[in-house]
C-alpha cells in the first residue's frame, strides 16, 4: 500500500493507456498526497512540416501557428481534466509541460524533485490506433532510481 | 537574437573541400579515379574546380563565423544559413563524385541482371540523387542535424524553387503548350478523382470531416505541401495531421524508389515516366527525386515532371478553397465566411511567376539564338562548333559501308551515303533522317552507336543553356539532399489509423491507373 505522504509523479498525455494510469492515481492516493502531472509534447511534432517545399512562408507560418494552437488547446484540456478531478478528491497537484523525448523528459523530471513513486500507462497493444510516441519502459526503468508503477492498458 | 552559431564547422568544411581539390589536381586521387571508371569518370572537370571556389568561400566565411563578432539583424540571419548550406553541398559533392560511382562499380562487378540487360544500380535507380536523399535521411535520423546547420537545411527549399525557376529557360513554347495541356488533363482528372475518392471513402468509413478534408488534399494534390496548406482551413485535429503527414511521407519515400524500378522494367520513355511520376507520386518533393533518379544525367524527365508539379501547385489554392467551402457546409457553420480572394492570394506559389518570367525571356532569344530549338542547334563546321576529332574513322566508315545494304528507303540511303562521303552529317535534314534510321533499328547496334555519335557531333547546346542545365541539376540535387534531412522516421512512424488505409487504397489506385493511362495514351515524344 502506498504511504499517505507520498509525492507522486504522474506521467500522462491523455491516451487511453495514460488515462488508466490517471485512474489508478485517483484510486490509490490519500488526500495529503502531492501529485505532479507531467505532460510531454513529443518532439516528432517539430518534424511535421516534413519535406514541404512548395508552400510560401505565409502558409508555413499559418500551419505552424495553427498546429501550436491546436496542441496547446489539447494540452490545456487534458491538464484541466486531471486537475479538476484531483481537486474534487481534495488532492494537491501541480503540472509540468515539457517538449521533447518522452523517456528523457521523464527521467529529467524525476531528478528535479524527491518523488516517491512514478505512475505511467503501458504501451498500447498492437493494432490499437494511436500516435507512436510512447515511452520505452525498458529504457526508462534502467534510468530511474525510484519505483515505477506501469498500469496495464485497458485493451490488453 | 543572434542566429549565427559560433562554430568551426564551416571552416572545417572549407578545408575538406580544399583538400579534395588539392588531391584531385595533384593526381593523388588518380588511382581512385581510375578505379571509379578512368576515362568514363564524368566528374573530373567538376572535382578540379568547384571544391576550390566553394572551399575558399567556406574558409573566409567560416573564419568570420568562428572568430568574428556577430550582431543581430537580417544580415546575421541570412549568413547563419551558410554553414548548413555548405554542409548540404559537401554531402551532395561527396555522393555525386565518390559514393554513387563506387556503387556503380560494385554493381557492374556483379554483372547484368538476368533478361533485363541492366545493372542492379540502374534498375534500382541508385544514382547520386537517390543516394543523396538517403544520406540526408540517415543523417537526420541517426546523427541529427547539428545546431549550426539547422538554418541552412531549411534553405534547401530555396534550391528547389530556384531550380524550377531556371527550368523555365529550357522549354520551347510548343513543348510548354503540349506538356501544359497534358498535365492539366492528367492532374485535373487524377487530382479531382483522388480528392473525391478520399472524401467518399471517408464518408463510408465515418471519419470526421476535418480528417477527410486534410487527407483528401494530401492524397490528391501535392502531399505534405497540400496538407500544410489545408490543415488550418479544415480545422484538422493534431492527430489527424500526424496520421496524414506520416502516411504521405512513408508512401512518398517508397514511391521514389519503386517508381524508377517499374519505369526501367517497363522501358518507359522520359516523357512517359515524367508524366507518370508527376501524376502518381503523392508528394511533390519525391516527384522531383524520382524524375532525377530515372534520368540522373539529363533533365528531360525532370522537365516533364516539374510541369506536372507546377500544375499541381497552381491547382492547390483552388482545392484549398473548395475544401474550405466544403468543410463549412458539412459542419453546418453558416456564420463562417470563406474569403476566396484571401485564400487564393495567400496560397499562390510566387516562384511559378519566376518560372514564367524566365520562360518568357528565353522565347525572346536572350539565352540562345532564336533559330535554336530548346537551346540546341545544328553545326557541322569548325566555326559552328564541330570538332575535327569527331569525323568518322576508317574503321567506322568500313563498318557502316558493310551495312548499307540493309537501308531500303531512298531518303535514308541518300543521307547515309552522304555521311560516308563526308565523314560527318551533311545537313540538318540528313540528321533528322539518320535519327529516324537509328530509331527504326534496321542496323546493328555498333552501327547505330556510330550514327548516334555522328548526331551528337553536329548537335550543340548553346553555352548559356548548358550552364543553366548544369545549375539546375546541382540546385535540385542540393535541394533534395536538404529535404532528405527533413524526413524523419519519427514523423513517418505516425502513419496509421484510417488515413493509412484510405491513403493506401487511393495511392495504389492513383499510381496504377495513371500508369495505364500513360502507357496507353502518351507517345514517346511530344
Amino acid at each position: 500500500m502506498v504511504k499517505a505522504t507520498q509525492n507522486i509523479l504522474l506521467a500522462s498525455h491523455g491516451t487511453i493507456g495514460a488515462q488508466a494510469a490517471e485512474q489508478k492515481v485517483f484510486e490509490m492516493c490519500a488526500s495529503n498526497a502531492h501529485i505532479t502531472h507531467l505532460l510531454v509534447v513529443p518532439e516528432f511534432w517539430k518534424d511535421m512540416l516534413g519535406d514541404d517545399w512548395l508552400n510560401n512562408s505565409v502558409t508555413r507560418i499559418q500551419f505552424e501557428n495553427y498546429l501550436e494552437t491546436e496542441l496547446g488547446q489539447e494540452v490545456d484540456q487534458h491538464i484541466d481534466r486531471v486537475h479538476s478531478r484531483l481537486e474534487k478528491l481534495g488532492i494537491c497537484s501541480t503540472h509540468k509541460i515539457v517538449f521533447g523525448n518522452p523517456d528523457k523528459c521523464l527521467v529529467n523530471t524525476c531528478g528535479l524533485s524527491e518523488f516517491d513513486l512514478i505512475v505511467m500507462g503501458s504501451p498500447r497493444p498492437k493494432g490499437t490506433a494511436g500516435l507512436r510516441s510512447r515511452m520505452t519502459t525498458k529504457f526508462t526503468a534502467r534510468q530511474l532510481t525510484i519505483p515505477l508503477l506501469a498500469v496495464p492498458h485497458p485493451n490488453a | 537574437m543572434v542566429y549565427t552559431k559560433k562554430s568551426s564547422a564551416l571552416l572545417i568544411i572549407g578545408l575538406i573541400l580544399l583538400a579534395i581539390w588539392y588531391l584531385a589536381t595533384t593526381n593523388i586521387l588518380s588511382p581512385y579515379i581510375e578505379h571509379l571508371g578512368g576515362t568514363e569518370y564524368k566528374y573530373l572537370a567538376e572535382i578540379t574546380s568547384l571544391p576550390l571556389y566553394f572551399g575558399i568561400f567556406s574558409i573566409v566565411f567560416g573564419a568570420w563565423q568562428w572568430f568574428g563578432k556577430q550582431k543581430e539583424g537580417s544580415c546575421d540571419y541570412y549568413l547563419s544559413t551558410l554553414a548548413g548550406g555548405m554542409f548540404i553541398l559537401l554531402i551532395t559533392m561527396l555522393v555525386r563524385w565518390f559514393l554513387a560511382p563506387e556503387i556503380a562499380v560494385i554493381s557492374k562487378s556483379m554483372g547484368k541482371i538476368g533478361a533485363t540487360g541492366k545493372y542492379l544500380h540502374d534498375i534500382l535507380g541508385l544514382n547520386y540523387v537517390v543516394l543523396g536523399i538517403l544520406v540526408g535521411i540517415i543523417i537526420v535520423n541517426f546523427f541529427k542535424v547539428p545546431n549550426w546547420a539547422q538554418n541552412g537545411v531549411r534553405l534547401s527549399r530555396l534550391g528547389l524553387k530556384t531550380g524550377v525557376i531556371l527550368l523555365g529557360t529550357l522549354y520551347s513554347a510548343a513543348e510548354l503548350k503540349n506538356l501544359g495541356g497534358l498535365s492539366i488533363i492528367m492532374i485535373g482528372v487524377f487530382v479531382l478523382g483522388s480528392v473525391g475518392l478520399v472524401l467518399w471513402l471517408g464518408r463510408r468509413m465515418r471519419i470526421p470531416n476535418s480528417m477527410g478534408g486534410v487527407l483528401s488534399a494530401g492524397m490528391g494534390v501535392c502531399g505534405v505541401s497540400a496538407t500544410v496548406a489545408a490543415a488550418p482551413v479544415v480545422q484538422a485535429k493534431s492527430v489527424e495531421i500526424a496520421y496524414t503527414i506520416g502516411t504521405i511521407l512513408l508512401w512518398g519515400v517508397a514511391c521514389m524508389f519503386v517508381f524508377p524500378i517499374v519505369g526501367h522494367l517497363l522501358n518507359l520513355s522520359h516523357l512517359q515516366f515524367g508524366a507518370w511520376a508527376g501524376t502518381g507520386i503523392l508528394n511533390s518533393a519525391q516527384v522531383a527525386g524520382a524524375a532525377l533518379a530515372y534520368q540522373p544525367d539529363g533533365i528531360e524527365t525532370l522537365k516533364v515532371a516539374e510541369i506536372f508539379n507546377i500544375t499541381r501547385v497552381l491547382i492547390l489554392p483552388i482545392i484549398v478553397l473548395w475544401l474550405a467551402v466544403w468543410y463549412v457546409k458539412r459542419e453546418g457553420n453558416s456564420s463562417t465566411q470563406v474569403n476566396a480572394g484571401k485564400v487564393i492570394f495567400e496560397k499562390f506559389p510566387i516562384f511559378v511567376l519566376g518560372f514564367i518570367l524566365l520562360f518568357g525571356l528565353s522565347t525572346t532569344g536572350i539565352f540562345s539564338p532564336a533559330n535554336h530549338y530548346k537551346g540546341k542547334y545544328f553545326g557541322n563546321t569548325t566555326a559552328t562548333g564541330f570538332n575535327k576529332e569527331d569525323l568518322l574513322t576508317l574503321d567506322e566508315i568500313s563498318l557502316l559501308k558493310s551495312e548499307l545494304i540493309k537501308v531500303q528507303r531512298q531518303d535514308r540511303k541518300q543521307a547515309f551515303q552522304k555521311l560516308l562521303e563526308h565523314g560527318k552529317v551533311a545537313s540538318i535534314d540528313d540528321d533528322d533522317t539518320l535519327r529516324g534510321l537509328v530509331n527504326a533499328k534496321v542496323l546493328s547496334k555498333p552501327a547505330n552507336d556510330i550514327l548516334k555519335k555522328t548526331h551528337k557531333a553536329v548537335r550543340h547546346t548553346a553555352k548559356k543553356i548548358k550552364v543553366f542545365r548544369s545549375w539546375i541539376t546541382w540546385l535540385f540535387a542540393f535541394g533534395l539532399v536538404g529535404l532528405g534531412m527533413q524526413i524523419t522516421v519519427s514523423a513517418m512512424r505516425q502513419a496509421g489509423g484510417q488515413p493509412a488505409i484510405i491513403g493506401g487504397i487511393v495511392g495504389l489506385i492513383k499510381a496504377g491507373f495513371s500508369l495505364i493511362v500513360v502507357i496507353l495514351l502518351i507517345s514517346e515524344t511530344i
